[in-house]
């Protein structure tokens, strides 16, 4: 035998990059051939840029042939241009969902693959856009890349190439030298970071720290993982004047309910507490006597007591003033603005008050006839009437401003939009208490519901709306048993967070009976195409 | 333009005994200089824009051979520029996306091949078929077979393909037609290496131009009576040349195998995955040493009858590797096989799937049935195994995930101008209703998906508005067409504009001007800003597309009655012009022009000037927006009216919400769309607009100390 046929059956070693396009994904490509070239093992790249390097999914592939040229006598291997499923040996991803992306096509092997993971999330545009929360659940990508593949290593390289102030693909050339899976030294991988001029230096620190974090993964056992960052704030510290109300509430609710006085004081006064802490004591009764061994930890008075919290904190004119006007915000502002010291920040903020906000603080008769003329406006085919700010909020005159507005705190208690806000509430616990006191889980679906009260402006009251057609005619229309009532309020809920236009929602309400919402008047405006006529151009 | 090659264009100056390293389609712009083309031309689009950006760059060498190089305006100016080849002694060559270019460049091609050729003419076409595509799927084949273009598709390895750009010349010349040179999209974007040869520059070129035109020969003419000569000299005389010439040079290649009662034809381009598939299957080693016989036809048109006859003597069944229908390989095949009265059995459309690109996976199917039944004394057992646990695993990990993965297409870049536009049609739909809208090739086919969501029909690059010439008659409302400047400029001010004066249509076009074919690769237009404008651009971040007016003029002297030029980030302002131009009595065509210079050219120049400025200590001004996440109530309507990549989500930090809030990631470049939706849609209070002064003077560190002493008193909780 000849040595070249003795490498007849030597495989190649095969990478396949998932990335998002303009991540760098190509430079990482050529870096890793220009290595493998350097040390003398035939090697190709591969990829389909094309509109996907406008920030799509897309991939990167590269195959080496651990043999040195030198000892292949000349002859040269035949190296594959497209992925194999199941005959990766690395698979690396910049991004979480584009990894998982890769195993659910069947690359990933569980007795060949290593996969090294970012587990930093870039959200698609359909998660994002979604009326809820419609992030698809990283745990479960990790749980799936992890029991799929021969190795796991995730950890977030976004972080990493933040802050060694490069790009991902300096992380993940680390990351491959670390892996184990070249036929050649990482010494190798680092001459052509060098070799890449202009921000070598931030290439280097990011290649360590995919290269560290590799390594210490593949030394230590698999340990789990924390994929979504940002950390809850700490438990509310309520002023002692509400620790016996507190104490009277079951222990499992007692955080969300601190949570929510210390929100309503925040947002009015201690007296709105004691409104806030009233209505929620009557959902907890109702609740105790339905329940009585809580055999449902008392969920229907905590959910209560986050939505109740949420909504009598209201988002007015005031309140936003309020939360503008602060300091500890400003430095959040100047964080998020990734300003350093030394460095001047200047803020502009964006409000456009419309007549609902400006009457939201007037005494409802003049709040009606403000609205009346608004009406007519539009009827008119004029648009709602509405002022469009941009303040400067970080000079004098917006500081002011802010302050003085959000010094209207107690004119509130007298203004219109506060009445309704009442009103509407005490609609819902109403319901809820109501339908508590014949089924706890219908009363639990309704107490649920009052996530769809929230926003500002058209989103408000949309939300709205569609809460107290919910409740006229789900919560009190007539059912077989209450499990229907409470899985078509269930579905109604859910239907009313899936879509802006409510048309699911009008589908799921008519699923169970009930009447589709009242259409709402909305003028369109537009001219009929005409035939063509002498001032047209290009007329003859 | 988008990359820089400074570093390719030193690979392209190099000479006997160097070694070049780089991209597939940069290997072939060298085999290019290496053959003595005298012209190159052609129209950019992926996967081959690298050829024509490349040799803009390396105008200066070119200069030195005398290559002359033209970014024509269109496909169908590319195919026409070929006409010097006619006469003359001179080697060209043009460059497409397929099957789209040769679509439009198909007149031109039918008046080149049927006169043929003096000087060799040679296409080379991206072949956009399968993974990573982004047009209709069909060949470009058979363009070759209806007009008798030579057509090749070279096995993807860089030497090789080098080797065959050389040849295609040759035969072009040989054979006096035209050839097509295909390339796959990943044989276009394969990184690898290979021995250079000495450019050689061309005898007749701009540098020793010829005295005179040739006399006049009418036979050279694609014009009757001679167009019925050419129509038999095609078949009698040019056709055979190439086949003498293809057995000749052994264009083609035979790889032998012990198993010499089969055999696999494959079309060069597919003949890696095929090796790769049948060493997966145990039946090729890491060298392509194969144990069935392989016949690689680099040259696809025309066949070789004797070839393959030779090939199939004496072998009971063969294999036709031939990607998407119809099976013009494979037909041939079959019809000289029969016309012969050779017997052997011919196998491809079958065993191979009839539609769709040739995986490695697909390739190993095939040959799986095709074994089966012709030689099922192999067992197979390795690669049955794998074929079954990868088809196992899909639907094992499908169940795992519960739920299908979201899906990511591509979308706007971050601060595109082009986003806003689409936000404003959004909004104003909400005042004249949806009407239908006919969109376009270019970036803008972006907001076909979320959270746009909009168009009707897309009919080829710049016809959105001829293609709404139908529909209009039959619609009561207004129609609206939306265009790049890129398709405008490639056929649009033609086929849509100058047709819709003309029948004097009540349509709407939007006409977005950002300055460059953006989507390919920011290439150059008559309507790019001149470097001089984007020199006195202050920061260099303002967009300046607006210093160029060629399209307005062009609009106003094709009698456009009704126009407005419109900055696309205002949206409240491009709001009320569409809703103007669908309430207006004006019957005639209305054109908004959204003008916003395209992000990627201007982040070019703003990022190394900011840099520099920084590394200097002097003064720079970075904006970035906000969300203030205590005000954010996870309503995400900003992002159903953005889809920036950097306008996200993240977990709200507050106990009491459920729902994830609204987020600026870094990366954020100011744009200004956020607060202009902010007040346009009327959103939210949450959003905010942040300078950051960098090495502020003094003048701003007064101000901002005069601001902080107020703030300690009027800011609450400060402290």
């Amino acid at each position: 035998m000849t040595p070249v046929a003795a490498y007849g059956d030597t495989r190649p070693v095969t990478i396949l990059v998932a990335a998002l396009g303009g991540q760098g994904g190509g430079v990482l490509a050529e870096w890793l051939v220009d290595a493998a070239s350097r040390a003398g093992f035939p090697a190709q790249s591969t990829s389909i840029p094309g509109v996907a390097q406008r920030t799509g999914a897309t991939t990167y592939y590269i195959e080496i042939f651990p043999v040195p040229r030198a000892a292949l006598g000349g002859r040269e291997p035949v190296l594959s241009l497209l992925p194999v499923p199941g005959a990766i040996d690395l698979l690396v991803a910049s991004e979480l969902l584009e990894g998982g992306r890769m195993v659910q096509a069947g690359y990933v092997d569980e007795a060949r693959t290593m996969l090294i993971t970012s587990t930093s999330r870039t959200f698609t545009t359909a998660e994002k856009m979604a009326l809820g929360d419609g992030r698809y659940a990283s745990e479960r990508l990790v749980d799936v890349a992890r029991a799929r593949s021969r190795q796991f290593v995730g950890f977030d390289m976004d972080a990493a190439a933040r802050d060694s102030g490069t790009i991902v693909s300096a992380v993940m050339l680390g990351a491959i030298a670390a892996s184990g899976a070249l036929p050649f030294g990482a010494d190798a991988c680092l001459v052509v970071v060098d070799a890449s001029g202009a921000g070598a230096d931030a290439s280097r620190r990011g290649f360590s720290r995919g290269f560290e974090a590799t390594r210490t993964a593949l030394a230590l056992p698999a340990t789990p993982l924390k994929t979504t960052g940002v950390a809850s704030r700490a438990p509310a510290t309520v002023a002692s004047a509400f620790a016996h109300e507190l104490a009277a509430f079951p222990a499992s609710c007692r955080d969300i309910v601190a949570h929510g006085i210390e929100r309503v004081v925040d947002f009015q006064d201690d007296a709105y507490a004691r409104l806030y802490l009233a209505r929620l004591s009557r959902v907890r009764d109702v609740e105790a006597a339905t329940d009585p061994r809580a055999g449902h930890g008392v969920a229907v008075t905590r959910e209560t007591a986050r939505f109740l919290a949420l909504w009598m904190a209201f988002d007015d004119i005031v309140r936003v003033a309020d939360l503008k006007g602060r300091a500890s915000r400003h430095v959040r502002v100047r964080r998020e603005a990734g300003a350093r010291d030394g460095d001047v920040v200047r803020v502009a903020d964006y409000f456009k008050p419309g007549i609902p906000e400006i009457a939201g603080l007037l005494p409802p008769w003049l709040a009606r006839r403000l609205a009346a003329w608004d009406r007519r406006r539009q009827a008119r085919g004029r648009a709602a009437f509405a002022l469009p700010l941009t303040v400067r909020t970080d000079a004098v005159g917006g500081m002011v401003a802010l302050r003085v507005l959000a010094s209207l705190r107690g004119w509130r208690r007298r203004g219109a939009r506060y009445a309704e806000e009442q009103a509407a509430i005490e609609r819902w616990l109403d319901a809820i208490v109501a339908a508590l006191a014949q089924d706890w889980a219908t009363g639990y679906e309704i107490a649920l519901a009052g996530r769809l009260v929230k926003g500002y402006g058209a989103t408000n009251l949309r939300g709205k709306r569609n809460l107290a057609h919910l409740l006229d005619h789900l919560a009190a229309g007539p059912f077989a048993t209450p499990a229907d009532r409470a899985r078509a309020i269930r579905d109604a809920r859910e239907a009313a967070l899936a879509d802006e236009s409510g048309l699911g929602l009008d589908a799921a309400l008519v699923r169970h009976g009930a009447p589709a919402r009242p259409v709402v008047a909305q003028p369109i405006r537009w001219m009929n195409k005409q035939s063509p006529v002498a001032n047209a151009p290009g007329s003859r | 333009m988008e990359v820089s090659f400074s570093r390719e264009v030193g690979m392209l100056r190099r000479g006997n005994g160097e070694v070049f390293e780089g991209e597939g389609i940069l290997a072939i712009t060298k085999g290019l200089l290496e053959a003595g083309v005298a012209y190159v031309g052609g129209y950019q689009g992926a996967p081959v824009s690298h050829l024509l950006d490349v040799l803009v760059q390396a105008k200066d060498y070119l200069a030195e051979l005398g290559v002359h190089v033209e970014a024509c305006s269109n496909e169908a100016s590319a195919a026409a520029m070929l006409g010097a080849s006619i006469h003359y002694p001179l080697r060209g060559a043009v460059t497409w996306k397929s099957i789209v270019g040769t679509n439009v460049a198909a007149d031109a091609l039918s008046n080149l091949a049927s006169p043929g050729v003096t000087g060799g003419a040679l296409i080379i076409v991206g072949e956009d078929y399968g993974e990573g595509a982004s047009v209709i799927q069909e060949r470009t084949l058979a363009y070759a077979l209806k007009s008798s273009l030579l057509f090749l598709d070279p096995r993807p390895e860089l030497a090789h393909m080098v080797r065959m750009v050389d040849e295609a010349f040759a035969l072009s010349e040989a054979a006096s037609l035209p050839a097509i040179l295909q390339l796959r999209i990943r044989a276009c974007h394969v990184r690898g290496r290979f021995a250079c040869r000495d450019n050689v520059a061309p005898a007749v070129s701009s540098r020793h131009p010829m005295d005179g035109p040739a006399p006049f020969d009418y036979a050279k003419l694609a014009h009757p009576p001679v167009t019925f000569r050419q129509e038999k000299t095609k078949v009698d005389e040019r056709l055979p040349a190439a086949r003498r010439r293809i057995v000749e040079r052994r264009l083609n290649e035979v790889f032998d195998g012990a198993r010499d009662d089969l055999g696999v034809v494959v079309l060069g381009g597919l003949y890696n995955s095929l090796v790769r598939a049948l060493g997966a299957l145990g039946l090729a080693d890491a060298f392509g040493a194969a144990t069935v016989p392989i016949l690689a036809l680099n040259v696809v048109h025309p066949l070789v009858p004797e070839e393959i006859l030779a090939f199939c003597a004496g072998k009971r069944a063969v294999l036709v590797v031939e990607e998407g229908s119809p099976a013009f390989v494979e037909d041939a095949i079959l019809a000289i096989l029969r016309r012969a009265s050779a017997v052997c059995d011919i196998e491809g459309k079958g065993p191979l799937p009839a539609a769709g690109e040739y995986t490695v996976e697909a390739l190993a199917q095939g040959l799986v049935a095709f074994l089966g039944r012709h030689a099922p004394e192999l067992a197979l057992r390795e690669g049955r195994a794998w074929l079954a646990s990868v088809a196992r695993r899909r639907d094992e990990v499908g169940q795992a995930l519960a739920m299908p993965l979201p899906a990511r297409p591509p979308q706007f870049c971050i601060g595109c101008p082009e986003r806003p536009v689409f936000a404003a049609m959004k909004l104003a739909r909400e005042t004249i209703g949806p009407v239908h809208v006919a969109a376009d090739i270019g970036c803008h086919s972006f907001a076909t998906f979320e959270p746009f969501s909009q168009g009707h029909s897309i009919l080829g690059y710049g016809m959105s508005l001829a293609s709404r010439a139908g529909v209009s008659h039959a619609m009561r409302k207004r129609t609206l067409a939306i265009m790049g400047d890129g398709g405008f400029w490639h056929n649009g001010v033609v086929t849509g504009v100058q047709s819709a004066l003309f029948n004097h249509d009540d349509a709407v076009l939007v006409i977005m001007k950002n300055g460059y074919t953006s989507a390919t690769g920011t290439q150059e237009i008559l309507s790019t800003p001149s470097d001089a404008a984007k020199a006195a651009s202050g920061d260099q971040g303002r967009s300046v597309v607006a210093s160029n007016q060629v399209i307005e003029r062009t609009l106003e002297g094709l009698g456009v009655g009704w126009m407005r030029v419109v900055d696309s980030y205002r949206v409240e302002a491009m709001r009320a012009t569409l809703e103007e131009a669908f309430t207006t009595e004006f019957a005639g065509l209305k054109v908004i022009i959204a003008e916003g210079e395209c992000q990627l050219e201007r982040q070019r120049r703003v990022k190394p000037r900011r840099a520099k400025l920084e590394r200097e200590g002097k003064r720079t001004v970075r904006v970035k927006y906000g969300v203030d996440e205590d005000t954010c109530s996870g309503d995400h309507s900003c992002i159903r009216l953005s889809g920036c990549p950097t306008l996200s989500v993240k977990d709200s930090g507050d106990p009491l919400k459920v729902d994830p809030v609204a987020t600026v990631l870094d990366g954020c470049v100011g744009c200004g769309l956020c607060g202009e939706n902010a007040h346009a849609a009327t959103l939210c209070p949450s959003f905010y607009r942040a300078e950051v002064i960098r090495h502020p003077h003094w003048r701003d560190r007064a101000a901002a100390a005069v601001r902080g002493t107020f703030a300690r008193v009027l800011r609450k909780d400060a402290a």
